[in-house]
């Protein structure tokens, strides 16, 4: 690949080799991936083997280079031009390639059937009934086109995975409870791209833009809330939706509380969950790269008998989990020193019962890293929004 | 090779800087020359003069579409200095002085601000569009701003059009 | 009498300032076509000796009457232009500038488009000169005295050399005590003395000078006026009832003193960057990572201790907050190189038995003896490595750290976090001490500076100097002066030039006695004037008045200032401004517009 013409896009010229990027870079401490060394490869060499670079499967796309990068460059932006690069050369590893299909076919990176995406809402236990109305609802808005102030984004993972359907759940009972009635796009909801343009697929990504963005704007909402930090990212920045306010759950459960229509009972005895002493670990695309920080403390401290401890890297210091950046689908090298390892250790450090969590990528990531290092018996993975209703938020009474 | 960054770019916002490019660099040359309007500018020696000198020491890049007169205070410009080139077909005219309260000579500004506002009510009279005649107060420390008015006003008249007194003077 | 207009056009390259985005050779020739112009020439630098030679010859040699330079602002060499053309008689009102460098060159890159805009700003700029008229150049006389705003090292010397000349110097300090930043230094770099015995003599010799008036916490409230003749208002600062923190404009309390100076100096000052900003290095998170002005006090106080022990790994951390386009700090703060130097070494004389490490981008040791200073450092065994540090931490199972919810103890050691990018490995540095080495920004509060005295400030939030070579200490305000790390950062030598060099600037006009005034008055034209009065009502300056005997009005032109508010008002036509005339503007537009 000749490397000019990439080198002047992305503006690598105010490049000063400090080397920030990779002393930040949380993968760069266990496999060869060195962003300032490719900078510099960039900048010095004609051309690169994009092909004896398989480390770049490796970025987790948390930023943390382009948060801290002292001259505006964005080395990880480096990296996703490159993955392109492979990507067009069709040397995409395996289960990437799954991935990518699964969403160009049925909207999804798991490849589940479109029709099943709103499965999450038909829950399995006892809130069957309720979720399901709730659903029924939601999908008769869209489909109306009839005035819809809230729109909810469920997310691929959300609607499919049985881990993180409940949140989903638990965050539609929520807002219901909180006398807001948001809609969603049911079975026409598709991947909002984010990760597919972090793996290279630029082509795809635009498509999704395009389709997405068009049945956005259809709807006429006022707000966008979503349940994952990826999707939000990526309608707030790359989407281009103006007029249209994109917030994450977070922002929006915070605001609620704030405005006094989210309250929560006084702690009972019967219920365990408001006994617990929580850590909170800082996403990487809601923390570091929208600097939302306060707003998910702000939840936890609103529950009434919870305990809030911090771990010591915390907010902008927080270690990525390793599930951004398409890393759910592809292992990347270095399998053994996993930083989801290394992060559930530093939570249980802290003494916390539970380490809370508000994106679906890192429930799944801490969570299978809690079972691994057999510490399921001391620490136990939650997302906000499942503490949120365990706790009981209850609608403010109107006199 | 394809660049995926750039294909995503167009419908993002992750770029803000990219957003305000001026519309002029941005822009890929069009086979078609396209309307370069005429502006002629009267800035006060105080302060906008000193302004656009700003952007210059700073090197701030702006459309080459305005042409500066300068004057010692906004408060002295006469109507006449904004109809004459209004009639001759300049497509905009701009009038620059000190914010409120900075003027040099304690109340120019005030003046000129009084002065435009009926002047404009003259041009819409006279069947003249008024909202070719931009008044904007810039000081001495304000050259993104400077640069940024006449980006914004090249804009603006390049969207509105050739000014039509070119045309019917000529017949 | 109406003179016959033998313009004389020179275009300039300004080396390629011009050049570069202009074909300056093209507009010479289209200058020559124009009406009036007797020669067109251009030339590399038309302000340098030679160019203004050029100017004198021809105008010996073609009878020019007229004078135009298409070159930069005349805001720069207005005055220039004007002396050499006085020089061989020709009146310096009747030399007219066009400004094609701070309005084109450098601000256009489409060299054709850039090119025609030159052509016109000339072609106006002669339409103008051919209408000039030969005006008196008028004086007026200034006020002795100068009001130096800032108590710091800077601004004393200001107050030193302006008292000895025997006129007043009025130092204006927010503070309750003289010296400013470098009072909270401990010793200098790279002679090792002791702060405290440079400033002490020199804040005695301040407070002792019959010629020096200092105002403690104190403020510049108000300032009317121009150059030689300025009033400035000082009130308090910082008085009960205004709260803490808030805006530093109404921070100032009652007026203390109405001064009457010729010249005003600002010697502001810089902020220390806040590592609060940079949240990934952990500062206020740890005791055992401090800033480097922090360090000067615990060197001062000769306590490195970190709770009761001695550190055994010190790091030094550099270009904290400067170099950092994030931070909105583009610039090099020039100094903590040198100080982190300084600090190294002072640590490894306290604790010989440390390890002391500086993580460095780049290594910039350019003052007197600053590289010997660093080879010095080196050699005594400090150790540089050239890693940007991207992040402070502790880890819990870190020796010394409890387990557990226990409170963790202050001596704790911190890792640091980086990449080694002569080794191409990131690294983990354990360090008991961690010194940030925090840069300089513009003061918070510059901006009411800035709004005071209308002065414009750089893109990196200092205040901007007229010209970054030839006029260093002068601002676009004539009159106004910069001493000091107000403009830029600096270290100590050089801030103590750039005061010296202000109030030799600031003294110009004092010991000459007067300054040149805006010679172009409002002029009535008795044989139209109706007598209406308008003019009366709208001058600002009381310069205008109807004639007792005549009815007709009348301007002053001492009082007259020239905004030509009363031209514009006038509604028989009857007042003109002198060099800018109606005329003469609708002459440009003709030019400009085609």
């Amino acid at each position: 690949m000749k490397t000019q013409k990439l080198t002047e896009q992305l503006e690598l010229f105010g490049c000063i080799q400090c080397g920030k990027c990779t002393g930040g870079c949380p993968v760069a401490r266990k496999t060869t991936l060195n962003i300032r060394t490719l900078i510099y490869h960039m900048l010095v060499d004609p051309s690169m083997d994009v092909d004896a670079h398989q480390e770049l499967w490796d970025c987790t796309a948390c930023f943390t280079c382009v948060e801290r990068c002292p001259k505006d460059v964005e080395p990880a932006e480096l990296i996703i031009s490159l993955r392109g690069e492979l990507v067009e050369g069709g040397r995409v590893p395996e289960t990437l390639g799954t991935a990518l299909m699964g969403i160009f076919r049925q909207g999804n990176p798991s490849g589940m059937a479109r029709q099943d995406r709103e499965l999450w809402a038909a829950g399995m236990e006892e809130s069957l009934e309720r979720a399901k109305g709730l659903a029924t609802r939601a999908r008769d808005a869209s489909s109306a086109q009839e005035e819809c102030e809230l729109l909810y984004f469920v997310g691929c993972i959300p609607s499919y995975d049985p881990r993180i359907q409940p949140v989903a759940r638990a965050l539609l009972r929520t807002f219901e409870g909180a006398g807001l009635h948001p809609g969603t796009l049911g079975t026409r909801e598709s991947c909002c791209g984010s990760e597919v343009r972090r793996m290279g697929e630029a082509g795809l990504f635009g498509m999704l833009v395009e389709e997405n963005g068009e049945l956005l704007r259809s709807v006429g909402a006022r707000q966008l809330v979503t349940t994952s930090p990826h999707c939000f990212n990526t309608f707030r920045k790359e989407y281009g939706l103006d007029g249209m306010e994109v917030l994450h759950y977070t922002q929006l459960v915070a605001r609620l509380i704030d405005e006094g229509k989210l309250t929560f009972p006084e702690p009972s005895e019967a219920r365990q969950e408001e006994h617990r002493t929580v850590t909170y670990h800082d996403p990487c695309f809601l923390g570091k790269q929208n600097q939302i920080y306060d707003e998910p403390r702000a939840i936890l401290e609103a529950i009434p008998g919870l305990k809030l401890v911090e771990m010591d890297r915390r907010r902008e210091r927080s270690l990525c989990c390793e599930g951004g950046g398409g890393r759910m689908w592809v292992e990347g090298t270095n399998l053994q020193e996993r930083l989801a390892f290394q992060r559930v250790q530093e939570a249980a450090e802290t003494g916390a019962d539970t380490l809370a969590v508000a994106c679906p990528f890192c429930l799944l990531t801490l969570e299978d890293a809690v079972k691994v290092q057999g510490l399921d018996e001391q620490l136990r993975v939650m997302d906000i929004m499942e503490l949120v209703d365990a706790c009981g938020a209850m609608p403010h009474v109107e006199r | 090779m394809s660049d995926p960054a750039c294909e995503a770019k167009p419908a993002c916002e992750a770029k803000p800087a990219c957003e305000a490019k001026p519309a002029y660099e941005a822009k890929p040359a069009s086979p078609e020359p396209r309307f370069e309007p005429k502006i002629v500018a009267f800035l006060c020696n105080w302060c906008t003069y000193t302004g656009a000198d700003l952007a210059g020491t700073s090197r701030i890049q702006y459309p080459p579409n305005v042409r500066i007169i300068r004057l010692m205070c906004s408060g002295s410009v006469d109507p006449t200095y904004v109809l004459k080139p209004l009639l001759d077909g300049a497509d905009g005219v701009l009038i620059g002085g000190c914010h409120p309260g900075d003027c040099h000579y304690q109340s120019g500004n005030y003046k000129a601000r009084r002065r435009t506002i009926a002047l404009k009510e003259i041009l819409r009279g006279a069947g003249i569009d008024e909202t070719r005649v931009w008044l904007r107060w810039i000081s001495a420390s304000e050259g993104q701003r400077f640069a940024d008015t006449v980006t914004e006003m090249t804009e603006f008249l390049r969207e509105k059009g050739p000014n039509p007194m070119r045309t019917e003077w000529a017949v | 009498m109406e003179q016959e207009p033998r313009i004389g056009v020179y275009v300039c390259h300004c080396g390629v300032n011009i050049a570069a985005a202009v074909d300056v050779e093209h507009v010479a020739r289209a200058a020559a076509e124009l009406p009036g112009v007797v020669v067109a020439r251009d030339n590399t630098y038309m302000c340098s000796d030679p160019g203004q030679a050029l100017i004198k010859q021809d105008i010996r040699e073609h009878g020019l009457n007229r004078v135009v330079v298409a070159s930069c602002s005349p805001r720069m060499h207005e005055r220039t232009f004007r002396a050499a053309a006085q020089q061989e008689g020709v009146n310096p009102y009747q030399v007219e500038m066009a400004n094609i460098r701070e309005q084109c060159s450098w601000v256009h890159r489409d060299k054709s488009r850039a090119t025609e805009k030159a052509g016109l700003l000339i072609a106006s700029a002669v339409a103008k000169a051919a209408r000039l008229e030969p005006l008196e150049q008028r004086e007026v006389d200034v006020t002795p005295g100068v009001v130096i705003i800032g108590g710091g090292i800077a601004g004393m010397t200001v107050a030193l050399d302006v008292a000895d000349t025997g006129l007043p110097a009025y130092l204006v300090e927010r503070e309750e005590s003289l010296g400013g930043r470098v009072a909270e230094l401990n010793r200098t770099f790279p002679s090792l003395q002791p702060v405290s015995d440079l400033l002490q003599p020199l804040i005695a010799r301040v407070q002792d000078h019959p010629n020096v008036t200092v105002f403690l916490t104190s403020c510049v409230s108000q300032v009317d006026g121009y150059i030689g003749n300025f009033e400035v208002e000082i009130s308090g600062y910082g008085e009960t009832g205004t709260p803490a923190g808030g805006d530093p404009a109404s921070k100032s309390g009652t007026p203390r003193a109405g001064l009457s100076v010729g010249s005003i100096i600002v010697a502001t000052g810089y902020d220390v960057f806040d590592p609060q900003r940079t949240p990934e290095l952990g500062y206020r998170d740890y005791p055992n990572v401090i800033t480097s002005l922090e360090m000067e006090e615990r060197l001062i106080q000769g306590d490195l201790t970190v709770d009761g022990r001695r550190p055994e790994r010190v790091a030094f951390v550099k270009c904290v907050g400067s170099r950092d386009a994030r931070l909105g700090n583009p610039h090099c703060s020039r100094v903590c190189c040198m100080y982190t130097a300084k600090q190294a070494r002072l640590v490894r004389e306290m604790l010989p038995e440390a390890e002391v490490t500086v993580f460095y981008i780049d290594v910039r040791a350019f003052s007197k003896g600053g590289e010997e200073f660093y080879d010095e450092t080196r050699s005594q065994g400090v150790r540089y490595r050239r890693a940007n540090v991207s992040e402070i931490y502790r880890k819990r199972s870190a020796p010394g750290v409890d387990a557990g919810l226990a409170p963790r103890a202050g001596a704790a050691p911190v890792l640091l976090v980086a990449e080694d990018t002569l080794l191409g490995q990131p690294i983990e540095f354990e360090a008991d001490l961690v010194v940030l080495a925090v840069g300089m920004e513009p003061r918070k509060n510059a901006g009411v500076i800035q709004k005071l005295l209308k002065l414009p400030r750089s893109a990196d939030g200092f205040f901007l100097e007229a010209h970054p070579k030839l006029r260093p200490v002068d601002t676009a305000m004539d009159g106004i002066f910069l001493a000091g790390c107000c403009q830029g950062p600096k270290d100590i030598p050089d801030t103590v030039a750039q005061a010296k060099a202000a109030a030799s600037s600031a003294l110009i006009p004092l010991i000459r006695g007067s300054v040149p005034v805006e010679s172009a008055s409002a002029v009535v034209n008795g044989e139209l004037c109706a007598g209406c009065a308008m003019c009366a009502d709208v001058c600002p300056y009381d310069a205008a008045a109807l004639d007792d005997l005549w009815g007709t009005s009348r301007i002053n032109p001492v009082l007259c200032k020239g905004c030509g508010a009363c031209a514009v008002t006038c509604p028989s036509s009857a007042i003109h401004l002198q060099h800018f005339t109606a005329e003469q503007v609708l002459a440009q537009v003709d030019a400009l517009v085609e």
